[in-house]
């Protein structure tokens, strides 16, 4: 693609979004919606710089990021070492399908009044859904990833004297990289929805905390900006992890 | 006819599981024997007073009738949006920022500020769950769309096709795979944004039910209400992927559980 499709690409992408903001001004401005219910864009977004450069809203930020940082690691670590070992293992593989054939449609988020019980209104029943919810789609990518590595390479790094148990990490783990990858985006994005509505439900800090907060004494503005600030947070960090998966894939294949 | 030993348990062994896991938390209970961690054969024995119980009962079918209807719209909406897309890159770039943009945001967390426009009826729940569902619907139809083969276009357009009809004949059933794995996650994502929007709303519903329960201290009721939600999931999950053997068998997905599930 050429720079000037690109920009071509990126000019057309904003005409929705400002088309949006501006239906939304229009509709507070000529009063079809009171302010109460819908206030204007300019408010929101003042609102939301006066918030970020306040000291207790960024720590209902760090409170809503170590949630889902911890969260998510425990479901990077988890899904790609089941994953592989699934992958690798025929006896693991028909204990692992079955189950996760069983618990990913499950919905998740029913089990955290389950959670609450068990470990207690704290980080941790946050963090373990949030770790229930991220697991599906990196074990998943990680054992279709490694299922369809090619057994030419395999072959070839055990003829080459790559003893069998190092397979795995080079062989294996290195071919299965970008499916890995694809799937810690889709449950980055999954992370970022699930600790907002953890939070949401029962919390006493954090994002989703703000927005029940001002939902419960009808403060519309305030309402907007928690919304509007985890959708910076998923937008940050997917990019955050497109720069990893750049840097961790150079010189693979159409990346 | 004899069926192999090994077809047997291939078929059961989603069954297996759901034992498996039933007897894993049976002993984890009995080890563990607090009030706030009944057993697993006390929850189901729990199950019965819910159903039985008429209002509950009223609840949780008034939840799924919503369920359907946002998914139904949501697919409606979003089938022909995500093979535009795929067909078109003016389109596509037109669209995809905004997605990306609503992706992160939580789809249940706009149930406070949409009951204070639409108030706390149907419709905001509705609306909530279709928003739900609309996003994998839209991308796996964009992706479905986009992999079409150009020459089998090329030869229907050759053959006199209009555009339209090209996207109809060609388009939508070379599509259809993949738009039937976007329903499929889209259908279980209708279920979980249904009872996290009843838990923040707690208004009324299966989400409803099940947190009362734990306000209330129920623990039975709470538990059994997690295997209901739970069995629902799996078994519209195992549902629907059997209509879609049924509708799409000449195409055999490459993945047997789609990835974006959550």
């Amino acid at each position: 693609m050429t720079s000037r499709a690109v920009i071509a690409d990126i000019l057309l992408g904003i005409v929705p979004i400002a088309l949006l903001i501006a239906l939304w001004a229009a509709l507070v401005s000529f009063g079809y919606a009171p302010a109460a219910l819908l206030p204007p864009p300019g408010h929101v977004f003042k609102r939301l710089i006066q918030q970020l450069l306040s000291g207790s809203y960024e720590q209902e930020i760090a409170a809503t990021l170590f949630r889902l940082f911890a969260g998510f690691s425990i479901a990077v670590v988890l899904g790609v070492c089941v994953g592989l070992a699934a992958a690798a293992s025929p006896a693991l593989n028909a204990v692992v399908r079955p189950l996760v054939r069983v618990l990913a449609p499950l919905p998740k988020v029913a089990l955290y009044p389950a959670l609450l019980l068990l470990v207690g209104f704290g980080h941790e029943s946050k963090i373990l859904l949030v770790a229930a919810d991220a697991l599906f789609p990196i074990l998943l990518s990680t054992y279709y990833g490694a299922s369809m590595v090619e057994q030419k390479l395999i072959w070839s790094a055990m003829a080459a004297g790559t003893p069998r148990r190092q397979i795995l990490f080079k062989v294996v783990l290195p071919a299965a990289a970008p499916s890995i990858l694809t799937g810690c985006r889709i449950s980055l994005v999954i992370s970022c929805i699930v600790v907002f509505l953890a939070e949401m439900i029962t919390s006493t800090d954090g994002l989703g905390h703000v927005l029940v907060t001002a939902a419960r004494t009808f403060q519309a503005v305030d309402m907007f900006v928690p919304l509007i600030t985890i959708s910076l947070l998923g937008l940050i960090l997917n990019g955050l992890l497109e720069g990893l998966r750049a840097y961790l894939l150079r010189g693979f294949p159409e990346v | 006819m004899m069926i192999s030993a090994r077809a047997v348990l291939s078929r059961s062994a989603p069954l297996l599981a759901c034992l498996g896991l039933l007897g894993v938390w049976q002993v984890a209970a009995l080890a563990h024997n607090t009030d706030s961690f009944p057993t697993a054969w006390e929850a189901i024995l729990t199950i019965p007073s819910i159903v039985g119980d008429k209002e509950s009962l009223v609840n949780i079918l008034a939840s799924l009738r919503r369920m359907a209807i946002g998914f139904g719209i949501g697919v409606l909406l979003a089938v022909p949006l995500g093979l535009m897309m795929g067909r078109s890159r003016a389109v596509a770039s037109f669209v995809n920022p905004l997605l990306m943009i609503i992706y992160p945001v939580p789809k249940a967390a706009l149930m406070p500020i949409i009951m204070l426009w639409l108030g706390v009826g149907d419709v905001a729940k509705i609306l909530v769950i279709f928003l739900g569902v609309s996003l994998p619907v839209i991308y796996h139809s964009f992706q479905g769309a986009k992999a079409v083969e150009e020459k089998m276009l090329w030869s229907a357009a050759a053959m006199g096709l209009s555009a339209t009809q090209r996207m109809f004949r060609i388009a939508l059933p070379a599509a259809l795979p993949e738009i039937f794995t976007g329903c499929r996650t889209g259908l279980v994502l209708a279920l979980i944004t249904m009872i996290t929007s009843e838990m923040i709303a707690r208004q009324s519903g299966a989400g409803n039910i099940l947190f009362n329960a734990l306000d209330l201290g129920e623990y039975g009721t709470v538990y059994a209400m997690i295997i209901i939600v739970g069995a629902l999931g799996i078994g519209l999950d195992i549902a629907f992927e059997s209509l879609r053997r049924k509708l799409v068998k000449w195409s055999e997905p490459g993945f047997d559980i789609p990835v974006d599930f959550a």
